[in-house]
């Protein structure tokens, strides 16, 4: 055995913890599934009875998903935001409850299958991407990174929410649009609302990432003067942040309709995921932890 | 004896689908005629109860006879008081229909649901029957049975709109305008319309507008007569001169295009100029004219949604094939609402031994308890009272909650079982098995 790290992490493999984490991987993309289903029966029979079972249904998983962020960091002791796989489950946990606090405070649920579907789609790539064992930073101990951690979480969480929203904004614009009224026509909020859903959450993904970005800046000018500024990562992140600046800065020139705004919220979840993945494991390792 | 399973009833009427036009207004029946009707219904023997509902597409009425005997006379009676008076062309084969017990209770619940309104699912109806039931009730003419009908009618009409999308969509020109809007709007009080014309077409769709909320109504018009007749009939829009609607466009979120020009009254241009005012603001513009009366070009407008009676026919439709689609959901509903209806016709057998079940409990609960104050304190005969209601109460809640369920089998069985158990058909003291 190797002595050292690998040693000292060993001694923290509590078997129940790990065989929490084990099942819980493989659980919560199948309850954010079951969840998913469920909105998704609401939206498309408009039943009355499946009202009294997907929101609940909601909540116990993220409950669910709370105890198991909660049992990763105690197994990690860190914050679970890592490496990607504990990036993508942090970031759907995170948009299931912003998705929980709008049902709650708006009553709507019109919406639901589609925030849920993103919900589960993150939380299946960050099953599949597996757990592998986080680096054992001392960076992460940094006020700096925690800090810069946390707004590129919270970026990419309103990010992907507003790429939600721009999805359905533009499903309806082309029913409208063309007269064909399909099955969203009806279904969703009106045109304006989800036009200013998408911008709320657009806005708070711009000044979540520009914090982000300053932050990152500034611990990467500390610590890696000399390379920070040709790492992949560091490059996408700020060209994502310059497109989704140029979007939000022509909507409010009145140059772009919410078409182009909504479009641009597409893309820039492409990218990042993008951002996330590829650059991250094929580009480089300056960002490795995530 | 059992009763049979469901009360006598007949119903006999006339409506759209068997009569035009021109007979059903002559069997048509103002509030006070049906009163009058109802009156007249009820002074007859063969009578029991009565109920009539006349609607500007049916006239039908109940009748619940007071003997299944009576029931071809009270037929003949109807006929004569009513439809064969006023339009003797109703005799002719297939211009009326005639129902019976079952079935004439599931078409009533079937009426207050939409599912025979020649609009499906129109939400009128419900409120026709709830009045039809209270002129039925001020006159009298509702007993029991025809009390209950009703009750599980509006009860079936109400969650088959609360609970199915029988009702849902817009099925007018005028309705599915309001439809687009609040498919582009968060709030419809707050919309800016603009309506060009004051023709039928316009009214209409202001009326339906003005129904559903919106309160910045400006109409323009050719014609000032006819604009100011329109206000006259509708006093809360305003108004403004045909020349100056292309300065008014920029302002409104909703236009409607409802005039008999030959040519477009708005062009592309128009409108674009408009939209760049706008800025990211949407625009809904509804053109109602045929020919039409705006410059199909604008369609191709980021941001500008020009809808066409076309396009308005094409939402009808589609609403219209989704309420067919909920038609076995109502019906599902309205067998439940049926089923209950007839249990409870059925639980009227109980009503007497339920009845005499508790007059025997009560005797025996005031005898012991009169035997029992003797030895106990006057301060706590009061707790004593209580106490033994209580528990007679409690025991009594379940056999006579099976009692009344007539639903299942053996209902005949089961209270002649209750009878010998609790001694109810002989004058016997169940206390002490001695007779009285």
């Amino acid at each position: 055995m190797e002595p050292g790290a690998t040693r000292r992490r060993e001694c923290y493999d509590p078997p129940p913890m790990e065989t929490f984490l084990s099942v819980g991987v493989v659980l919560l993309p199948l309850a954010y599934l079951v969840v998913t289903a469920a909105y998704g029966f609401l939206f498309f029979s408009g039943a009355a009875n499946e009202r009294r079972w997907a929101a609940p249904a909601l909540l116990g998983t993220l409950a669910f998903h709370l105890v198991y962020l909660v049992v990763l960091a105690y197994r990690w002791h860190q914050f679970p935001a890592a490496t990607v796989a504990q990036a993508l489950s942090i970031i759907a946990f995170a948009i299931a409850v912003v998705y929980a606090l709008v049902e709650w405070l708006g009553r709507e649920r019109s919406t639901g299958f589609w925030l849920v579907g993103l919900v589960f789609f993150f939380q299946l790539f960050s099953s599949l991407v597996g757990r592998p064992v986080p680096p054992d930073l001392a960076r992460f101990k940094d006020g700096v990174i925690a800090i810069h951690i946390s707004l590129a979480l919270l970026g990419y969480t309103a990010f992907a929410i507003a790429a939600g929203y721009a999805f359905l904004f533009l499903q309806l614009y082309r029913d409208l649009k063309g007269g064909r009224f399909s099955t969203f026509f009806g279904r969703l909020p009106p045109l304006e609302a989800l036009e200013r859903m998408m911008l709320g959450a657009l806005g708070t993904g711009f000044i979540a990432l520009s914090g982000a970005v300053f932050s990152g800046i500034l611990f990467a000018q500390r610590e890696f003067p000399a390379v920070w500024h040709r790492d992949p990562k560091i490059i996408a992140t700020a060209a994502i942040w310059l497109l989704y600046g140029a979007a939000l800065a022509l909507h409010r020139l009145r140059r772009w309709q919410g078409k182009q705004t909504a479009i641009v919220a597409l893309t820039g979840l492409g990218a990042i995921l993008f951002s996330l993945f590829a650059v991250n494991f094929f580009f480089t390792d300056f960002h490795g932890f995530l | 004896m059992a009763r049979p399973d469901g009360p006598p009833l007949l119903l006999v009427g006339t409506d759209y689908r068997l009569a035009p036009l021109e007979l059903r207004e002559r069997v048509a029946l103002s509030p006070a005629e049906t009163e009058e009707l109802l009156v007249a219904l009820l002074a007859r023997p063969s009578i029991g109860e009565a109920f009539a509902l006349s609607t500007c597409n049916r006239t039908e009425v109940y009748l619940a006879p007071r003997d299944e005997r009576d029931e071809e006379t009270a037929y003949r009676e109807l006929l004569d008081l009513l439809f064969l008076a006023r339009a003797p062309e109703l005799g002719q084969p297939g211009r009326l229909y005639v129902q019976r017990n079952k079935e004439a209770a599931h078409h009533l619940l079937s009426v207050a649901s939409g599912l025979e309104s020649m609009v499906l699912g129109e939400p009128e109806i419900l409120g026709q029957v709830k009045q039809a039931a209270g002129i039925a009730d001020q006159v009298g003419a509702g007993g029991p049975v025809m009390q209950h009908l009703l009750r599980a009618a509006i009860e079936a009409g109400g969650r088959a709109r609360r609970e199915t999308g029988i009702a849902s969509g817009a099925v007018s020109l005028g309705y599915a305008t309001v439809e687009l809007a609040k498919n582009i709007f968060r709030e419809l009080e707050q919309c800016r319309v603009l309506i060009l014309g004051a023709g039928e077409t316009a009214k209409l769709v202001a009326r339906n507008l003005l129904e559903r909320g919106a309160r910045k109504l400006t109409v323009a018009n050719r014609t000032p007569e006819r604009l100011e007749a329109m206000r006259r009939e509708l006093p809360t829009i305003e108004t403004l001169p045909f020349d100056q609607r292309v300065e008014a466009l920029a302002g409104a979120d909703l236009i409607v295009v409802a005039t008999g020009a030959e040519e477009p009254v708005l062009t592309r241009r128009d409108l674009s100029a408009a939209m760049a005012v706008r800025g990211s603001r949407p625009l809904l513009v509804v053109d109602l004219g045929v020919p039409r009366n705006v410059d199909p070009g604008a369609a191709k407008i980021g941001n500008l949604f020009l809808h066409t009676i076309d396009s308005l026919q094409n939402l009808i439709e589609r609403n219209l094939k989704r309420r067919r689609e909920e038609v076995p959901k109502v019906e599902e509903l309205l067998g439940r609402e049926l089923d209950r209806f007839f249990s409870w016709y059925k639980s009227l057998d109980a009503e007497p031994i339920v009845a005499e079940l508790q007059r025997q409990a009560e005797e025996i609960r005031r005898r012991e308890l009169a035997a029992a104050y003797a030895r106990f304190p006057a301060e706590t005969h009061g707790d004593l009272d209580r106490l033994t209601r209580s528990l007679v109460k409690k025991i009594l809640h379940h056999p006579s909650a099976r009692l009344r369920d007539a639903e299942g089998e053996n209902t005949a069985a089961r209270l002649a079982i209750a009878r010998d158990l609790f001694r109810l058909d002989s004058r016997t003291d169940p206390t002490d098995g001695t007779e009285e």
